[in-house]
């Protein structure tokens, strides 16, 4: 797989295109450490389109109320099971803010490695829909190898025990137990159940950081209430 | 269609014998989930209902509802706990409390719909449950932490981290369920430990039950804390009616915190969050100082609490928050909460620590007085007294000795209940609980307690009738609808009537005052306490933010039912399980005791005229206002009057005040009818 140089639709890109459509700023962040297999850099790269939509998380706007991970996991399997949640929040209650909280999403990496790990071509960036990175569940064979491959901890795959399939991530779209159309054009339901609307969407591939993709989206009201708007 | 919100099963755990047994769901079903279930299983499974709290068959539930753990908005966090309380005087009655966080949803994903214990472990034990794997631990190790220490102590031992926070495996196998969660505990303090009637129970940073001691029952067991961890799911009847309701719900009544509609003219004036329902505004009286974010309980679309940069007073709202008032640095008044839930103390029993330095002032309570105490009284105000005196309740020490057995029966021993309370010195108006709202004039309150069990902390009518103009008033604005408007809305969402909700001299007594009472006690008897509706945010009678000013009740509240149940149930139908279970209630405290004589308030509620303005809903002369009502009292006979009124609605007998056979013939507790005509006690 890493000597191949075309995407799934036969584009060739140059090394060039491949590291201005990463955004070269955030490089370090998303390889730091980290050494891609069988990656070869000089002119003949393996690459993948980036996604057409990414959630955006402000941490310290977040509530902790876990609505998010109700909806997330309601909409996908049509039952209320946090542990299937795509997206997480980890708390200690005991914390000071702002290291009380953390919340998981997935980043859409523009270099997917849990694309590239996936032996069966399961989990791919799917062009229907806005090349967002997800698993086609009949081809997924249970190896794992996605939820490993995440470079994030925690990993933004899960295993579907209940299922047996890995899941990520699609940015809703493929929710059946919903009435609302998802994917990168359309909704998605943890942006529309969190009261503290701390969660966003953007179409245009975030700056990234040593924690994530870093955002505020608290207004002048937020500051009303005496919480920091920076 | 499909049958959505139970997992199926409740644990039941023999604390003598160490054994534990599945209780079908099903089997109680029809008591709907929470208070209900848990009054049915006590009611079954204690023969003899005149023990005491402390006595080993006493049996706590921990239920929650079909809603928890689902996105139910602001249905979804609370578990309801029942068993024989410690706390109320002169008995301790057959009682509730409940808790916010994040259990009741945990309790469920682990595969159980709640836990209830029964008689007493020799040795310190704690329950460790995950998902369907019950283990009966050793809690020597545990036994003297603080609720907070408790609960990290449990978390290191189950996950094997400390601040676990990415996925760990619950056991060995693949399939058996990942989480990234620590797990919900649910646990007692030192307080608790020693048997404390104030001890209460700790969940998370500041998620306490506290009303009826249950932190004491626990210590009495030998029970150090209830572990949930479970990676199962609750089933939904119909996930895309649930995200539509919820959609609507958030944006008809929610705080838009980009764009809100309402927003506080004052920031820092919390209290102005009673009315916008902004984020964190729990604490009422404080806002954040320091950087901070609001908290909410799982599926919560308010969030009221707040976490701080501090981590002090995490997760607290409400009177636990308004512990020591008199701190004049911010900073302190956290400590001073933060030690409040470390110790496990029910802070509605202690926060009226200044009718103990009004004592001290007169010189009848400190060194060497008639009251001896030690504790720097000399410092009351500062964080020094705070840290002093909390540590003695919690360890039984100084006056923590008489303390420990709540504030109520301390005043007893040293006989001066009596004068106190008529001279109103001590505002407890029944049972030995401290005074909520003013028993003299919110009579919805005082009633629904005096008939009840405790203090009813059930918010219903007051955010409107009170608190509204109150807040208004302070800040120098208009009320926010006329006190007409008012009345009519408070009628029409409950289908009683605008005079239900007519708090002058007169209106107090009225029939139609009686209808609010009831509808009260109903709606909150299934849809708070069985069906885990907030009081924070439910019953929504009036909206400050819809145009027409109408809120959700009774519209969302069946439709979310069923949206998760699959079960047609209109507001009737939950109200009529409400009078089911609430009948069920008294029975118990008939068998406790429960007379038409001890149902009396201290004397102040007759005898003190009131002092404060305190802004209410009333109609005087014909015309609708927000009065002041200074100078009024309840009156004796016509409370006795009232209460003939009262018992004659509800179907009890007139000069006892217990259910008669018809009406527990009626409500298809016939088995109850026989077990109080056994004992003599049917009304007639």
């Amino acid at each position: 797989m890493a000597d191949d140089t075309k995407t799934a639709e036969g584009k060739e890109y140059s090394r060039r295109e491949f590291i201005t459509g990463i955004g070269g700023l955030g490089a370090g962040a998303v390889f730091g450490g980290f050494i891609v297999k069988g990656f070869m850099l000089p002119d003949e790269v393996y690459a993948i389109p980036a996604s057409e939509g990414y959630l955006l998380v402000d941490t310290k706007k977040c509530g902790g109320c876990e609505s998010c991970m109700l909806a997330c996991s309601m909409v996908h399997s049509g039952r209320s099971n946090i542990a299937l949640s795509r997206i997480q929040i980890t708390q200690n209650p005991f914390a000071g803010f702002p290291n009380d909280m953390g919340q998981v999403q997935c980043r859409q990496c523009p270099y997917p490695s849990c694309v590239d790990a996936c032996p069966t071509g399961a989990m791919h960036a799917d062009a229907a829909f806005g090349n967002v990175r997800m698993v086609d569940e009949a081809k997924c064979i249970g190896c794992e190898r996605c939820v490993n491959a995440c470079p994030f901890t925690p990993s933004r795959v899960q295993w579907n025990f209940e299922d047996k399939v890995a899941q990520k991530c699609d940015l809703c779209a493929n929710t059946p137990h919903w009435n609302k159309n998802g994917g990168p054009t359309g909704s998605q339901a943890c942006i529309e159940m969190c009261p503290m609307k701390a969660i966003s969407f953007t179409s245009a591939i975030p700056v990234q950081s040593e924690t994530g993709y870093v955002v505020n989206l608290r207004n002048s009201h937020w500051g009303t209430l005496l919480f920091p708007t920076t | 269609m499909a049958q959505g919100g139970y997992v199926g099963k409740i644990l039941y755990v023999n604390l003598t014998d160490k054994t534990t047994e599945e209780i079908p769901t099903s089997r109680y079903g029809q008591w709907g989930g929470g208070h209900g279930i848990g009054s049915a299983i006590f009611f079954d499974r204690v023969k003899d209902k005149t023990i005491d709290g402390y006595h080993p068959d006493n049996l706590v539930a921990f239920m929650s509802s079909p809603l928890s753990g689902t996105l139910a908005p602001s249905a979804s966090g609370r578990t309801e706990v029942t068993g024989i309380g410690i706390q109320s005087y002169p008995v301790g009655w057959f009682t509730r409390s409940n808790f916010g966080g994040r259990w009741a949803g945990m309790v469920k994903y682990a595969g159980w719909d709640g836990v209830v214990v029964q008689g007493k472990s020799e040795t310190p034990v704690w329950l460790n449950i995950v998902n369907d794997t019950v283990t009966i631990e050793d809690a020597s190790g545990l036994w003297g932490l603080n609720t907070h220490e408790t609960q990290e102590e449990i978390w290191s031992i189950v996950t094997g981290q400390p601040d676990v926070r990415e996925w760990w495996n619950l056991d060995g196998a693949r399939d058996s369920g990942r989480s990234t969660q620590k797990p919900a505990v649910v646990c007692i303090g030192p307080a608790g430990e020693n048997g404390n009637r104030n001890g209460c129970l700790l969940h998370d940073a500041g998620n306490g039950g506290g009303q009826g001691g249950f932190g004491g029952v626990l210590g009495s067991k030998n029970l150090k804390a209830i572990s949930v961890i479970g990676t199962g799911s609750v089933p939904v009847a119909d996930p895309a009616a649930l995200m539509e309701l919820r959609g609507e719900i958030m944006s008809k009544y929610g705080y838009n915190v980009d764009d809100p509609v309402l927003e506080t003219p004052f920031p820092g004036v919390n209290l102005y969050g009673i009315l916008t329902q902004q984020p964190g505004y729990g604490p009422l009286l404080w806002a954040a100082k320091r950087p901070a974010r609001p908290q909410g309980c799982m599926g919560c679309y308010r969030n009221c609490r707040m976490n701080h940069e501090t981590g002090l007073a995490n997760g607290n709202q409400c009177v636990e928050s308004l512990y020591f008032m008199a701190g004049e640095d911010q900073d302190d008044v956290m400590r001073a909460v933060t030690l409040l839930d470390q110790m496990g103390i029910n802070v509605y029993d202690v926060f009226q620590h200044e009718y103990l330095f009004g004592l001290y002032q007169q010189g009848i309570l400190g060194p060497g007085k008639q009251i001896h105490s030690e504790l720097p009284w000399d410092k009351y105000g500062t964080y020094e007294f705070m840290e002093a005196f909390t540590l003695a309740v919690a360890h039984g020490t100084d006056i923590g000795a008489d303390l420990k057995d709540g504030m109520t029966r301390a005043v007893v021993k040293w006989g001066r209940w009596d004068i106190d309370t008529s001279n109103g010195t001590l505002t407890r108006p029944q049972w030995g609980f401290s005074e909520h709202y003013d028993p003299r004039l919110e009579v919805d309150w005082s009633y629904g307690s005096l008939f009840g069990d405790r203090d009813i902390n059930e918010h219903d009518f007051n955010w409107h009738v009170h608190w509204m103009p109150l807040v208004t008033g302070a800040v120098g604005q208009d009320p926010l609808m006329s006190a007409e408007r008012m009345a009519e809305l408070l009628g029409a969402a409950t289908g009683t009537s605008a005079d239900a909700f007519d708090y002058s001299p007169e209106g107090i007594y009225s029939d139609a005052r009686l209808d609010a009472v009831t509808w009260h006690r109903y709606y909150t008897r299934f849809w708070k306490q069985s069906i885990s509706f907030c009081d924070w945010a439910w019953p929504n009678l009036i909206s400050y933010v819809t145009p027409d000013n109408v809120g959700g009740t009774p519209t969302y509240e069946p439709a979310l039912f069923k949206a998760v149940t699959g079960r047609d149930m209109t507001m009737e139908d939950g109200l009529a399980i409400g009078r089911r279970i609430w009948n069920l209630d008294r029975a118990i405290w008939v068998l406790q005791g429960r007379t038409r004589e001890m149902e009396v308030f201290t004397n102040y509620v007759y005898d003190v005229p009131t002092k404060a303005p305190y802004p209410l809903l009333a109609k005087e002369d014909g015309k609708w206002g927000y009065g002041i009502h200074v100078g009024r009292t309840l009156d004796r006979e016509k409370i006795e009057d009232m209460k003939d009124r009262f018992y004659k609605l509800h179907g009890w007998g007139v000069e006892t005040g217990w259910p008669t056979r018809a009406t527990l013939e009626s409500l298809d507790l016939g088995n109850v009818a026989e077990e109080l005509a056994k004992a003599d006690k049917l009304g007639s």
